[in-house]
């Protein structure tokens, strides 16, 4: 099945903090194909000695239309977040998709927790969004930990969401790297696993590395639905 | 030598290649000595819109032949492939459908579809 390339243009940029940036797109070749919250486009990326594919997630809404943002944070010794970084408005971009099965369609009847690290908010974002607007009453918590204040992205939009949704809260940690996991698993213990024997609700989870996968097995053992447990590792 | 024919669902000519599972990686995406890895390191291409990090399925292939000679599925990959167009039950990622076997002969599938764009599947 031949795959169609989109190609879109750098509209704006917006730095979150030194290593944190959005790029804007807006697509010039054709129009960004409907997509769910969570889901990611993958960008060619044109390097020295090779072409490589990276994925990056749609950090906003589908109902937001265009410019639609790719939010990402310049990894060490990454050649495509370095070449991400070096983009400047009116730079083009090709891209694929979007992709993915980490997503919310259909917010589940259900009270819902998100849990992401740093740029991982950027599928959970949307998610959240597409979450407080069914017109349902179970509550939507956000569990947010990062190792530096400033890699907490979308703080006023996420008070903004609270104040104007009461049944959304959320909750911001600032952790060391060696223990952030380590706290995120106390705390989703504590919280969800501990304190009731409520098994109804649904998680959805992302952040990097192996930390991810430990939070799956912490609330699948504890007795929530496999399918009630949905995560991406990057 | 191990050796991995694969056929393309769409018609497309089949391809097989000899390799020595000892030698991967042969690229930078997925795991090493996989599926993907072993057809992106001898010019084939797999689709991997993930960049081989088990968050998609544009690498779903149905294994025909060797199943028993890949790695065993990790529950990431499994709940991944839950989400697969076509989910057949010799189905794998083959970013991480790893071949350790040096006289492993495998045989795959690319079926005609394996992504989950929001126009072939609404669930979420």
């Amino acid at each position: 099945m031949e795959r169609p390339i989109y190609r879109a243009r750098v509209e704006r940029i917006f730095d979150h903090c030194a290593d944190t940036r959005s790029l804007f797109l807006r697509t010039i070749s054709g129009r960004l194909p409907p997509y769910s919250p969570g889901m990611f486009v993958s960008i060619t990326i044109p390097l020295a000695q090779e072409v490589r594919v990276r994925p990056y997630t749609i950090a906003t809404s589908p109902e937001d239309g265009e410019p639609f943002e790719l939010c990402f944070n310049l990894v060490p010794n990454g050649p495509g977040a370095a070449w991400m970084f070096e983009r400047r408005v009116g730079d083009l971009l090709d891209f694929t998709g979007p992709f993915g099965a980490f997503t919310i369609e259909h917010p589940p009847e259900r009270e819902m927790v998100f849990i992401a690290e740093e740029t991982a908010i950027a599928p959970i974002r949307p998610m959240i969004r597409r979450a407080l607007s069914q017109p349902v009453v179970h509550p939507v918590h956000l569990l947010y930990a990062a190792q530096r204040p400033e890699h907490l992205l979308y703080r006023n939009e996420l008070e903004s969401l609270s104040k104007a949704h009461p049944r959304f809260g959320f909750e911001l940690l600032v952790i060391e790297h060696d223990s952030l996991y380590q706290r995120l698993l106390e705390e989703v213990e504590r919280r969800w696993v501990a304190r009731d024997k409520d098994r109804s609700r649904h998680f959805f989870v992302c952040g990097i590395g192996p930390g991810v996968l430990k939070l799956r097995d912490v609330l699948r053992q504890a007795g929530y639905e496999r399918r009630a447990v949905r995560y991406e590792q990057w | 030598m191990a050796t991995i024919r694969v056929i393309y669902e769409n018609g497309s000519p089949e391809r097989v290649i000899e390799f020595d599972p000892a030698e991967a990686p042969f690229q930078h995406d997925g795991q090493p000595g996989s599926v993907l890895d072993v057809l992106l390191g001898h010019g084939i291409h797999l689709e991997h819109a993930c960049g081989g990090n088990c968050a998609c399925t544009t690498c779903h292939v149905i294994v025909k032949q060797g199943l028993n000679k890949l790695s065993e599925a990790s529950e990431q990959e499994e709940d991944m492939l839950d989400r697969a167009p076509g989910l057949t039950p010799t189905s794998r990622l083959g970013c991480q459908a790893v071949i350790e076997d040096p006289d492993a002969d495998i045989v795959v599938l690319v079926p005609r579809y394996t992504i989950n764009q929001i126009s072939e599947s609404r669930e979420g």
